[in-house]
């Protein structure tokens, strides 16, 4: 019996050898180091755009890395899950041709108003992902996600990745899962290997690869980017919205949303902009930053491609940009919190005219940059590493 | 007799090493300012509306972001040392909600000696105020639009103040580029397109509008003061001054400035600018730091 019980315990060891030895094996599958060779990703600055960009010490862009975050950020497999009923990936909600937002037209998501697998809507309307390279100043609507972050988990877009993949009213998926996932899937480790050096698939690199895709995303192409480069000259009534867009007599957006100096068209910065007297939102500004005059602030977003970008606000509360346009024309409120750029709030906004509206309007139509939504880097690949 | 050898010949060393040092004295210090935002004699208390005005407008300071520039230290002998090693640096852009903003160094070897003095533009001179000098935050945030003259404000003063209903009312003191505006009665000679003027200068690759903007002139607000100080800058060491804004001189030092007269928004009336930018120049002083 004790004969027996050494030699079980012989074999036992000896399969948990076998198996540390197939384990090592599968280690050493990877070709050798000096085949990992990485090309540096560069990001041309554009036409006055910032030349600081917002890329992680630990996460340097490579040709490699962006190719295979594309791959993952349309592959609904980054939910973990592979029936057809319980697909999610980034593009779900992010889709390009809408700015990369769901798009108020969505047939899936009633009014751009996005919920996850469970059903369940998220909290505040999607964001576009444009320009991100060029935040330093905190993603999401409250600015949840910044670089200085105490708490290393909320940090940077890689963290925003990690979030959403477990995020109840997102894909409610699971790390574990997602890696094993994709580690089954035949071209994913090699393509792992070529932007990280290791065939391994961790859920940490599948954060890298996503988020240098993400930041590989310029909008500079659009005719108010042509215009300030002095290539083409803007309609009369262009001119009139950019006139009433940059000055505080006329409809004063500059100040939150650039222009000339500042052709990212927002400065990602948080205002409380006069929408509400009462705020419960337990998501906004001042949950961030616990200062009781960031309540009821939210990030200023991009204009660029605004046209696409609705529902409006952080809650969608506006569907068209007219009623966001008639919003701070008329109907801003006088709160404690409201930001004191807000300067036009005791006479309920800025006054525009019907024909100021629509040369405000035309002007920010110029913030349109086709290429942008249509830039075949950016599009879905035709077919995945596994379908080859 | 090894011990006393190779004592004798360090302590040689260290003579000789002793007598260069006596030989090259070093003749040169540095000189830092720590910016400091006050009213009423103390530190600024943001976002609290505990202030009164000359006018009798109580009011309350959010942020503060403005540019200094030409920094210039005046000699005893009446010289002047420029603190950094090019005007293109000579720029520091103070913010009340960056911490870091708030030290300024020269970057240069400053000369032993006594001083009388520091010469500052407030904002930006026509020389460096071109559109697109900066391009990273938060400086570009700074920007001044095109139109309104390009280049930079050279200060955004945010606050609020109770006005005449007792409402309170949001003011945005931005100081900058000024405009002339046409007016009816004026020669066609005065009457010049936005665009043409010479600040056309600042909006390389902008094509301004033609016949479209009353604009016709702009008026370069930015001023220089020169702040006393008897102070002297050591060899090899680092004189630390501070330098205060009187918030509250902004709106009365020389005049009064009445929030309720100008209203919330002034980077369209340069008489409200004018009267700021005068006021201004009693905004500031120099003390020795604690």
């Amino acid at each position: 019996m004790r004969l027996f019980s050494l030699i079980l315990n012989y074999c036992t060891l000896s399969f948990i050898g076998f198996l540390l030895l197939l384990s090592s094996c599968k280690e050493n599958d990877n070709p050798p180091v000096s085949d990992f060779k990485p090309t540096p990703y560069e990001i041309e600055i554009p036409y006055a755009f910032p030349t600081k960009l917002n890329i992680p010490a630990d996460n340097p862009m490579t040709v490699e890395g962006v190719a295979l975050g594309r791959y993952l950020f349309y592959d609904g497999r980054l939910s973990g899950r592979t029936h057809p009923d319980s697909l999610m990936s980034c593009s779900s909600c992010h889709i390009q041709q809408n700015n990369f937002e769901p798009g108020i037209d969505n047939p899936h998501f009633v009014g751009g108003f996005v919920h996850g697998l469970n059903g369940q809507q998220t909290h505040h309307v999607v964001l576009p992902l444009i320009n991100l390279v060029w935040n330093s100043s905190g993603y999401g609507w409250n600015g949840s996600f910044f670089p200085d972050n105490e708490n290393p988990n909320f940090r940077n877009i890689e963290d925003i990745v990690r979030a959403s993949v477990l995020a109840p009213d997102e894909m409610y998926g699971d790390t574990n899962r997602v890696k094993a996932l994709f580690q089954s899937l035949d071209g994913y480790p090699e393509l792992f290997f070529k932007a990280f050096g290791s065939q391994t698939i961790t859920f940490k690199n599948i954060e890298k690869a996503i988020a240098q895709f993400v930041r590989s995303f310029v909008s500079a192409d659009a005719k108010i980017d042509r215009y300030l480069k002095g290539e083409v000259q803007l309609s009369q009534s262009e001119l009139n919205g950019f006139i009433l867009f940059t000055t505080e007599e006329g409809a004063d957006c500059f100040h939150c949303h650039g222009g000339f100096g500042n052709p990212l068209f927002t400065t990602h910065l948080f205002y409380n902009n006069g929408k509400d007297t009462i705020f419960d939102d337990p998501l906004d500004r001042f949950a961030i930053t616990n200062d009781p005059m960031h309540k009821g602030a939210y990030k200023a977003p991009t204009l660029r491609n605004i046209s696409l970008s609705g529902p409006y606000m952080h809650d969608g509360r506006f569907s068209t940009l007219d009623e966001v346009i008639n919003f701070y024309s008329h109907h801003v409120k006088l709160s404690e919190q409201v930001d004191p750029l807000m300067h036009h709030v005791l006479r309920g906004g800025v006054q525009l005219t019907p024909s100021e509206k629509a040369d405000l309007k035309a002007f920010i139509a110029t913030l349109h940059d086709e290429n942008f939504l249509t830039n075949p880097a950016y599009s879905k690949p035709e077919k995945f590493p596994d379908e080859d | 007799m090894h011990k006393i050898t190779w004592a004798g010949i360090i302590s040689i060393l260290l003579i000789i090493s002793a007598c260069q040092k006596t030989d090259e004295p070093a003749t040169f210090g540095q000189i830092a300012f720590e910016v400091h935002h006050e009213v009423d004699g103390e530190n600024l208390n943001t976002d609290a509306l505990i202030y009164t005005n000359g006018a009798g407008n109580r009011y309350m300071v959010t942020e503060i972001h403005w540019f200094i520039s030409n920094l210039t230290l005046i000699g005893a002998d009446g010289s002047h040392t420029e603190m950094m090693e090019s005007s293109e640096e000579n720029i520091f852009y103070i913010d009340t909600d960056i911490e870091e903003s708030w030290h300024i160094k020269a970057n240069k070897p400053i000369p032993a000696g006594r001083y009388s003095g520091l010469r500052f533009t407030f904002g930006l001179d026509k020389t460096l105020n071109k559109s697109h000098r900066f391009v990273n935050p938060p400086e570009s945030f700074m920007f001044w639009p095109t139109y309104l003259g390009g280049g930079y404000h050279y200060m955004k003063l945010n606050g609020k103040w109770i006005n005449t209903l007792g409402k309170n009312e949001p003011f945005n003191f931005h100081l900058g580029i000024g405009q002339e505006y046409y007016e009816a009665g004026k020669t066609n000679e005065d009457f010049y397109v936005f665009g043409r003027s010479d600040n056309y200068e600042h909006c390389e690759g902008y094509l301004p509008p033609e016949n479209l903007s009353p604009v016709i002139a702009f008026i370069h607000n930015n001023f220089t003061i020169e702040l006393p100080l008897d102070f002297e800058v050591k060899s090899g060491q680092t004189t630390q001054l501070d330098l205060v804004m009187q918030v509250e001189k902004w709106f009365n030092s020389r005049e009064l400035y009445d929030h309720d007269q100008w209203g919330g928004a002034i980077m369209q009336q340069q008489a409200a600018m004018e009267m700021g930018c005068r006021n201004g120049v009693e905004a500031f002083h120099l003390r020795r730091s604690n």
